[in-house]
């Protein structure tokens, strides 16, 4: 007998991500999917943006291999964080979120970071429940990136470009990083920044708090 | 890279429509595969075959339809369809900026039970 299914694959792990963003929507917080290759500057970001977050109140979930480092790095910070594990596992999915929401004090968020798996292709497939993904790159990373893999460029609502401070020691067109992933996105906001001398850090959070903001009000 | 998510993810819901219909058995499993999804279709198939025992598609058989990437170029304004797994370009005009409408399909078309 054959019979129609007539499914996406991937609609199990959707439907978690569509009952983790009521979640979400419920207790008004806004949830950001952060994605980036490894050693691009994610929890670097993070903490820099926690250092300016001047009343936004953010939470952060931790997704790694192994290992509770980030985590630890965050709760210096004094905001509420979970380090989720996936053994192995290349991207984190909904299930992984749905496991933690308890773990967090969500009405009590503006903002929720989910830092995803250091991987430029896998995290990109997985919705999570988020309102909007952002990407980084890192320009040691090099300029061909955004052809090499553009499903995250294609994905992502906002690109952060770091380590803006090396662009005399790497051989690197950052106009080209801005042209290849704007000719892929057309829509994608972009920023330049170094988190490690704090440059162009202030446009990010501000912007962050921006849309943060918006999505509250409506 | 996660054939083995994507396996598991597609055994749950046959399996889960298998039962709710009423039928003891999953003979074989149609999909469609997009050449961009991310997806090899071989490490699909192993996978699949790792995990499907003691599950209601213990003996089943995937078919699997590969589905070329197409999409459309917003300098030129045509259609196109590659061989490829990834567009960089444009293959009529070799602009850089165009909209893929297919090839990322990962799509359970429909199954034969018993």
């Amino acid at each position: 007998m054959k019979v129609k299914v007539a499914t996406k694959i991937l609609e199990a792990n959707d439907r978690i991500a569509r009952e983790n963003r009521k979640i979400f929507d419920g207790a008004g917080v806004f949830v950001v999917n952060l994605m980036s290759g490894p050693g691009a500057g994610k929890t670097s970001l993070l903490e820099k943006t926690l250092a300016k977050k001047d009343g936004l109140r953010i939470g952060v979930i931790e997704g790694d291999i192994a290992g509770s480092d980030d985590a630890e790095r965050i709760e210096i910070f004094g905001a509420p964080v979970v380090q989720i594990n996936t053994g192995g596992a290349c991207h984190l999915d909904a299930n992984m979120i749905s496991d933690v929401l308890g773990d967090l004090p969500l009405n009590e968020l503006d903002l929720l970071f989910i830092e995803n798996v250091g991987n430029l292709v896998c995290p990109a497939e997985f919705k999570v429940g988020e309102d909007m993904k952002v990407m980084l790159l890192s320009i040691a990373e090099g300029h061909d990136k955004p052809l090499k893999y553009p499903l995250m460029f294609q994905e992502s609502s906002a690109l952060v470009i770091n380590k803006i401070d090396l662009a005399p020691y790497v051989d690197v067109d950052v106009s080209k990083i801005r042209k290849d992933a704007l000719s892929l996105n057309p829509g994608l906001k972009m920023f330049e920044v170094s988190c490690r001398t704090g440059e162009g850090l202030d446009a990010w959070v501000q912007w962050l708090r921006e849309t943060a903001g918006k999505h509250r009000v409506s | 890279m996660h054939e083995v998510s994507i396996a598991a993810n597609l055994i749950e819901i046959v399996s889960e429509q298998c039962r709710k219909d009423g039928y003891k058995k999953i003979e074989s499993i149609h999909l469609k595969i997009g050449r961009a999804s991310g997806i090899m279709t071989d490490a699909l198939l192993f996978a699949f075959d790792a995990i499907k025992t003691d599950s209601l598609a213990k003996d089943a058989v995937l078919m699997i339809d590969e589905v070329a990437v197409s999409g459309r170029c917003r300098d030129c304004g045509r259609n196109f369809t590659v061989e490829e797994e990834y567009v960089l370009q444009c293959p009529i005009c070799g602009g850089a900026s165009f909209q893929v409408s297919g090839g990322r399909e990962l799509d359970i078309v429909d199954m034969e039970v018993s």
